[in-house]
C-alpha cells in the first residue's frame, strides 16, 4: 500500500543560494491520483524529483510506505516514470522498448513477456509489437511510454507534464484515458503540470505550489470552491476581482464593502471576523457565478429564493459566444470590469451598453485582504 | 482599407503537400482565425500571405493588386511570431521603433507613434527596461507594439499564435485586449491571426478557417462552425462529442413530432427551425431519433445511408432512472465516472446500444445544484434536443477512428 509522504523537505541549489523547495510537508495517500500544480519555476518539479529519488533533499525526510527512503536510488523505489518528450528509444522496436526496463531488472522471460502484454493490451498497442516507435505520432508515442512505465508493475507513477507535447486538442482526450487507466489498474500517481485545466479535469488531489511553498491542497472542489488566496483564486478557473473597503460591520459574520472610487456597496461573509472596518479588501467571484437580470425583471413575481443573493447594477460591454458558453463583459460607473460565463444557448438578448442587474450569491463571494501594490502584477502572475 | 484574395493557392516541399488549392478572402476589417491542428498548413498559409514564402501555385491579392511576388517588406504588414523575437541588447522603445528608424521615417513621427502604442498597450513608464526585465506578458505587449508601429499605408496584422506563450489567466486577459485594439476607431485593423486552440479562436474571431491537412474544411462564423460543422473532424475540434453510426430514414412517417420545437421557445430554437428541417435516424435501438440538418443540404440524405450522429457532451441532458417513455432521443444507462471540472460536471454514463456497451460523456453546468443527484453507479436516462443533433454521411470507420481516437 504506497503512500508518499515528505516531512519538513527542503532543496537548495548553488551552495545554498537558489531556494527551490521550502519546507514543504505533505502526505499522498495509497491509489490517490494527484497533481503538483504551479508556474514555471515555483519548485514543482524539483518535489517530483526528490520523491523519485533523482534529487535528494537538502533537509527532511521522504517517506514511501512509511519508509525513510534516504540514499536508495530511483530504479529501487518501485516507481514507474513518464516524461514529457516521451524518452522513447527509437531504434529498438515497440516490444523491446517495454521489455528493455524488464530484462535490465533480471526478470525471468515467462514473468516479462506477461508483463508486457498486459501493458501493451492496456494501452491498445499490442498490434503494434514487432514496429519501431518512428511510426506513431505524439500520442502513440505517450501510450507506450505508459505501457512501458506500468508493465514493471510499479504501484506508483511519476509524471512530468506527461501531456505537454500534445496538441491541446488530442491532450483533452488523452487525459480522462491516462485518468481512467490509472484508476483501473489501482496506482498511486504524480503529475506534474502547470496547467491548471488540464489538473481541474482529472484530479483527485491537487497540490498547488509557489516560490518552493504548497499554498494549498485539497480536491479540485475544495480549491476551486474555497481558495486560500488571490492567487489560488485566479489560478484555478476564471475569476473576477473587485478592490474595495470595509464600509460596515453587520450581525451574523457579515460586513458590507464599498467598492473603490464610488462602486457599488455589497455585503459579503466576514468569516472568524477577520476584517475589521476600512480594511482594504478584494472580492473575488467566479464568472459562472454572476447572474444577469434585465433591469425590469420582476422579482417580486419570481418563484426563487433571493435570500443571500447581492444585487447591483452594470453596464453591459459586449458579449460574444464561445461554443459551449457565451461571455458578457461588464463593467460598472467607477470603470472597474468583470465579467459572467453563461452556457451557450442561453437566451436574453441584451444590448451592448444596457444597464443590467447584477446577482452574486454571498457564498460565492471570496474576500482577501487587498496586496498593497497593484493586483494584477504582484498577487496573481 | 485592407481585403485579401486567396486564389487557388498550393505549396508543397519536397513530397509534402502543405497547402492544396486553398482559396479564400478575408473582408477589410475583419477579424480573421486560421484555425486547426499542428502540422496542418496554418503557419505556411500565413507566410504565403506575409509574403515570407512563395506559393507554387495560385495567386494573393491585397485590394484586388497581386502582391503574389511582392517581398514582406514591400507588402507593408504588421507581423508577430509566436516566440516574439525581440532584441535582446536592446531597451524597449527601441526595439519598438527599430524598423522605423531603419525605414529612415520622421523621428519625431516615430517618437509621437511609439508613445501612443505603449499608451495602448499600458506599457508607459517601462521605456528604458530590458526584454530580459519583463514579464511574458509585457513581452508579448512589446512585440505587439512593434508590429504595430508598421502599419502606416496598410492596415493588416499578422499574428502566429501570439498567446501560445502565456499563463493561461494573461492569455484569456490578452485575447481580449487583442480584440478589442483590433477593432478600436484609431486603428480598425484586418487580423489574420493563427491558432490552434478552439477556445481562442471563438473568442476573438469574426469568422474562422479551419486548416486540416492542407486543406480548407470549413469557413463560417463562430456560430456556423459551432452549430453547423461541416464534417466530422470541424465538429470533434470544437468540443467534446459522442457519435452514434445509424441509417437515415426517409421511407417512414415519424412515431413522434418531430416538427415540434425542444424546450422553450426561443430565439436560438426559432433560428434552427428556420435554417433546417428534420430527419428522422434509426440507430438500431428499435426508437426513432430525430435531428436536423441544414435545408440545403437535406435532400442528399436518402432512405437507407448510413449516418453518423454527433451530439457534443454539453448537449447532452441527464435524468435520474428509467424515462425511455418519456424522453425522445434518449438512452438509458449507468453513471460509471463523475468529475468535477470547475465550471461543469462530467459524466460517463454507459449505454447499451446494438448490444453493444457505449460511453456517453455528458457535460452539465456546476452552477446549477442538480449535479449533486447524479452519483456513480446510479441508472440515468440520457438525452439530446433534436435541433442540436448533427448529422453527417458516414465517413467510415476508419476515418472515423482517425479523427476521434486520434490513430
Amino acid at each position: 500500500m504506497p503512500t508518499i509522504e515528505l516531512i519538513g523537505v527542503t532543496k537548495t541549489f548553488n551552495e545554498g543560494k537558489v531556494l527551490a523547495v521550502d519546507d514543504i510537508t505533505l502526505k499522498i495517500n495509497d491509489g490517490d491520483y494527484v497533481f503538483l500544480l504551479g508556474p514555471t519555476g515555483c519548485g514543482k518539479t524539483t518535489t517530483l524529483r526528490m520523491i523519485a529519488g533523482l534529487e535528494e533533499p537538502t533537509n527532511g525526510k521522504v517517506f514511501i510506505d512509511g519508509k525513510d527512503v534516504k540514499g536508495i536510488p530511483p530504479e529501487d523505489r518501485d516507481m514507474g516514470f513518464i516524461f514529457q518528450h516521451f524518452e522513447i528509444f527509437d531504434h529498438l522496436t515497440v516490444w523491446e522498448n517495454v521489455t528493455f526496463g524488464l530484462e535490465m531488472r533480471g526478470y525471468d522471460d515467462d514473468y516479462i513477456v506477461q508483463q508486457a502484454e498486459k501493458a501493451l493490451t492496456t494501452v491498445d498497442l499490442l498490434e503494434y509489437v514487432d514496429e519501431y516507435p518512428s511510426i506513431f505520432g505524439n500520442p502513440g508515442l505517450q501510450k507506450l511510454g505508459i505501457a512501458r512505465a506500468i508493465a514493471t508493475g510499479a504501484k506508483i507513477l511519476i509524471m512530468d507534464e506527461p501531456l505537454g507535447s500534445l496538441d491541446p486538442k488530442v491532450s483533452n482526450v488523452f487525459r480522462h484515458e491516462l485518468r481512467n487507466l490509472i484508476k483501473d489498474l489501482g496506482l498511486t500517481a504524480i503529475h506534474v503540470t502547470h496547467n491548471q485545466e488540464e489538473a481541474m479535469a482529472i484530479a483527485d488531489q491537487i497540490i498547488i505550489m509557489r516560490a518552493g511553498k504548497i499554498l494549498q491542497m485539497g480536491t479540485p472542489y475544495d480549491l476551486y470552491e474555497s481558495p486560500n488566496s488571490i492567487f489560488v483564486a485566479n489560478f484555478l478557473g476564471e475569476t473576477n476581482f473587485l478592490q474595495g473597503f470595509v464600509l460596515k460591520l453587520l450581525e451574523d459574520a457579515k460586513m458590507e464593502m464599498w467598492i473603490r472610487l464610488g462602486g457599488p456597496r455589497i455585503t459579503c461573509n466576514n468569516i472568524n471576523l477577520q476584517f475589521d472596518l476600512d480594511d482594504n479588501i478584494v472580492i473575488a467571484f467566479r464568472f459562472e457565478d454572476v447572474y444577469l437580470f434585465p433591469e425590469d425583471y420582476g422579482f417580486e413575481k419570481s418563484v426563487y429564493d433571493w435570500s443571500g443573493v447581492q444585487f447591483f447594477k452594470a453596464s453591459l460591454e459586449d458579449s460574444r459566444f464561445v461554443g459551449a458558453t457565451k461571455r458578457f463583459y461588464l463593467f460598472l460607473d467607477n470603470g472597474d470590469k468583470f465579467l459572467s460565463i453563461k452556457p451557450g444557448s442561453y437566451e436574453e438578448n441584451f444590448v451592448p451598453g444596457e444597464t443590467l442587474i447584477i446577482g452574486i450569491h454571498i457564498d460565492d463571494i471570496h474576500v482577501f485582504k487587498a496586496p498593497s501594490d497593484m493586483l494584477y502584477e504582484t498577487s496573481l502572475s | 482599407m485592407v481585403k485579401i484574395d486567396l486564389k487557388n493557392v498550393s505549396k508543397s516541399y519536397g513530397k509534402f503537400i502543405a497547402l492544396k488549392n486553398i482559396s479564400l478572402q478575408v473582408k477589410d476589417k475583419e477579424y480573421f482565425i486560421i484555425l486547426g491542428p499542428t502540422g496542418g498548413g496554418k503557419t505556411t498559409l500565413l507566410k504565403i500571405i506575409s509574403g515570407l514564402v512563395k506559393p507554387d501555385d495560385g495567386e494573393v491579392l491585397f485590394d484586388d493588386i497581386d502582391v503574389t511576388r511582392m517581398t514582406p517588406g514591400e507588402r507593408n504588414i504588421g507581423f508577430m511570431f509566436e516566440n516574439y523575437a525581440l532584441f535582446p541588447h536592446m531597451n524597449l522603445v527601441d526595439n519598438i521603433s527599430y524598423s522605423g528608424r531603419v525605414n529612415a521615417r520622421n523621428p519625431e513621427m516615430t517618437k509621437k507613434l511609439v508613445e501612443q502604442v505603449l499608451m495602448m498597450t499600458l506599457l508607459t513608464g517601462r521605456n528604458e527596461a530590458l526584454p530580459e526585465e519583463l514579464s511574458g506578458g509585457m513581452k508579448q505587449r512589446v512585440a505587439l507594439c512593434r508590429s504595430l508601429l508598421n502599419l502606416e499605408q496598410t492596415k493588416l496584422l499578422i499574428l502566429d499564435e501570439p498567446l501560445k506563450a502565456l499563463d493561461a489567466g494573461l492569455r484569456m486577459n490578452l485575447r481580449r485586449e487583442l480584440l478589442l485594439m483590433a477593432k478600436s476607431k484609431q486603428l480598425e485593423l484586418t487580423v489574420v491571426h493563427v491558432t490552434n486552440e478552439e477556445e481562442e479562436a471563438m473568442m476573438v474571431a469574426d469568422r474562422i478557417a479551419v486548416i486540416n491537412q492542407g486543406e480548407l474544411v470549413q469557413v463560417g462564423t463562430p456560430h456556423d462552425i459551432y452549430y453547423y460543422p461541416k464534417d466530422l473532424f470541424v465538429a470533434n475540434f470544437m468540443s467534446e462529442i459522442n457519435y452514434f453510426d445509424g441509417i437515415c430514414i426517409r421511407e417512414e412517417s415519424p412515431k413522434w413530432d418531430i416538427y415540434k420545437m425542444s424546450g422553450q421557445k426561443d430565439n436560438f430554437y426559432t433560428q434552427i427551425h428556420e435554417e433546417s428541417s428534420p430527419i428522422l435516424i434509426d440507430l438500431n435501438t428499435g426508437d426513432q431519433f430525430a435531428a436536423y440538418i441544414k435545408n440545403d443540404v437535406s435532400n442528399e440524405y436518402n432512405h437507407g445511408d448510413k449516418i453518423l450522429l454527433v451530439v457534443r457532451a454539453n448537449h447532452m441532458k441527464i435524468r435520474l432512472g428509467n424515462r425511455l417513455n418519456q424522453k425522445k432521443n434518449s438512452f438509458f444507462g449507468k453513471i460509471i465516472r463523475r468529475k468535477f471540472m470547475g465550471v461543469f460536471y462530467r459524466f460517463e454514463v454507459l449505454i447499451g446500444i446494438n448490444n453493444q456497451e457505449k460511453t456517453v460523456v455528458v457535460t452539465i453546468p456546476a452552477t446549477s445544484e442538480v449535479h449533486n443527484k447524479f452519483k456513480e453507479n446510479l441508472e440515468v436516462t440520457i438525452y439530446f434536443p433534436k435541433e442540436l443533433g448533427i448529422v453527417f454521411k458516414h465517413p467510415g470507420n476508419k476515418v472515423v477512428n482517425e479523427v476521434i481516437k486520434l490513430e
